[in-house]
């Protein structure tokens, strides 16, 4: 059933104390517990966020050989502190036709829908908030939230521009939301459930057991996957929503300070969740390579090192694929989506459970060196 | 105790935004309320353990209803739809007079208590069919159901949505000359 942080942690001794000190009350521990978690991961990523606009910044000037920010703190680190009071302090500009309470939620929304993520994202197969055993599908289904704070951006500005991206936002959003999930269906049947844990416990730390190095069509299925999470989190070479050479920067060209903020904040955060997911599905997540049978916190903290590294290099890899290729035109977008990544991505669909019957669930590795 | 409250949470959101449907004048926050509406039905299936059904509510509703909602609201004229007849202690955008929310409300209180009279007796007696603990969680045994008892519907509902689709494709194809 449903394994949360809270299940996990009460093995350890330590619960039993804790639960002592709470008075017997599992109910209010768990709810303690919860909170201090959320706050540590919420803080995690909004920090994580925070430098990936400086990473951004530093890559791009890295492949441009410009230096970047280089003033604030030691490399110009602190940077994106610097900016987050400065749009903490900016004037918050509403235009005079915008439609106000609509304008106002937007940016609220993006945050409740990425915020909303990180309580399945498996930082190690102990320390998640919930492994539900819908697990990915909630995570497909609450990031939809971010699909229509984009379009609401866009309509609640009032402006043409805005109005333009948020159109170009929520149709892109809503059409790459079919490869990428088709593309999770594969990966769910390898594994044989929806949960993060279960999905992390059928792979292991090695490469060769990965879930990319499956067969074929999962190889295939992490192509398409990172692509079309590319787009959904509006990232070039897909970020018509916001391309400032047509749109000024389109659904959020009215936003100024805190709200211009969420929007930015919300779309670096989704950008490591993807990545997350993406080193979860197909890179094996935070498992370790080296077999242990003891469970202990250490090792937990590890296994949170392995995926955030795996994250952060497809990250980096997001980033250099924006300042590497240029733009596509709309037309381009969609053919990209319904011409060639829906039909491969159904294409590897059914290559996996062909696979599977074929092959009895072995991977190729199994088949090689022999295995379960 | 939090089962509970999120009960509370939920149906307080539910039934609040619905009332917010109703009596807002935008239609684009019509919307937005149908939405908080939604998520609010997610809430209470989830805290009946419908988790699959919970999270299919938010990816069918919030990923695709209401996102096709927004944008047919918006490319047949947005917010220039306000209601500006005349309604039910100016709250309600009107659909009729006293009269006909007098005699509304009457038919349905009398539908409402025959049905409750009539049913109550069935749904007593109506054995609930339990599952034993066969199923590691709900979403296999969903999966059984439908691959298994029910595999006829669930097929004849797909050709039905592939139907539905091939149908919008024809209707929206350019006609050639």
């Amino acid at each position: 059933m449903n394994q949360t942080l809270v299940s996990y942690l009460s093995q350890y001794e330590f619960y039993d104390v804790l639960l002592g000190i709470f008075g017997k009350n599992e109910g209010l521990l768990a709810f303690v517990i919860y909170l201090l978690f959320a706050g540590a991961i919420v803080g995690l990523c909004a920090t994580i966020g925070g430098l990936g606009t400086y990473a951004e910044r530093k890559i791009s000037a890295d492949i441009q050989q410009r230096i970047g920010p280089n003033r604030v703190g030691p490399y110009g680190i602190l940077q994106f502190l610097a900016d987050g009071v400065k749009m903490i302090t900016k004037e918050d500009v509403m235009p005079n036709t915008a439609d106000k309470f609509l304008f106002y939620l937007a940016p609220m929304l993006a945050l409740i829908g990425v915020f909303a993520t990180l309580a399945v994202l498996p930082w190690s197969n102990g320390f998640m908030m919930a492994d539900l055993n819908v697990g990915i599908f909630y995570l497909i289904a609450i990031s939809s939230l971010v699909g229509v704070s984009v379009f609401l951006g866009g309509y609640a500005s009032n402006s043409k521009w805005s109005m333009l991206g948020g159109m170009r936002g929520a149709s892109q959003i809503i059409s790459y939301e079919i490869p990428v999930t088709i593309s999770i269906l594969s990966i769910t049947l390898l594994a044989g459930g929806m949960g993060f844990g279960t999905i992390l416990s059928q792979q292991q730390g090695t490469p060769i057991h990965w879930y990319i190095f499956h067969n074929p069509f999962a190889f295939i299925a992490f192509f398409v996957y990172f692509i079309g999470a590319l787009a959904e989190t509006n990232r070039a070479p897909f970020d018509l929503p916001e391309a400032e050479s047509e749109l000024v920067s389109g659904y959020h060209t009215e936003y100024t300070g805190m709200r211009f903020g969420f929007f930015a904040l919300a779309e670096y955060i989704e950008v490591f969740v993807v990545c997350g997911v993406g080193a979860a599905l197909f890179l094996g997540g935070g498992n370790l390579p080296f077999n242990v049978q003891i469970d202990i916190i250490p090792l937990q903290l590890f296994q949170v090192v392995i995926f955030m590294t795996k994250a952060l290099i497809l990250y980096y890899v997001v980033i250099w694929i924006r300042w590497t290729f240029p733009r596509l035109r709309v037309d381009q977008l969609m053919s990209i989506c319904w011409k060639y990544l829906t039909p491969i991505a159904i294409f590897n669909l059914v290559g996996n459970a062909v696979w599977i019957v074929v092959f009895n669930g072995k991977s190729i590795a199994d088949l090689v060196f022999g295995g379960h | 105790m939090f089962a509970q409250l999120l009960f509370l949470l939920s149906a307080v959101l539910t039934v609040g935004c619905a009332i917010a449907v109703a009596v807002t004048k935008n239609i684009m926050h019509s919307c937005i309320f149908l939405l908080g509406s939604l998520i609010g039905i997610a809430g209470l299936y989830a805290t009946l353990g419908a988790d699959f059904v919970a999270v299919t509510q938010i990816m069918v509703y919030v990923g695709g209803i209401v996102i096709l909602m927004l944008f047919a609201v918006m490319l047949t004229g947005g917010k220039d739809f306000v209601s500006r007849a005349q309604n039910l202690l100016g709250l309600a955008p009107s659909m009729g007079n006293k009269w006909t929310y007098g005699i509304g409300l009457f038919v349905g209180l009398v539908f409402l208590l025959t049905n409750v009279k009539l049913l109550s007796n069935i749904m007593k007696s109506y054995p609930v069919k339990t599952f034993g603990n066969e199923f590691p969680s709900t979403v296999s045994q969903i999966g059984h159901l439908l691959v298994k008892e029910h595999v006829l519907a669930f097929e004849l509902s797909s050709v039905l949505l592939l139907g539905a689709l091939v149908g919008a494709a024809i209707i929206a194809r350019p006609r050639k000359q």
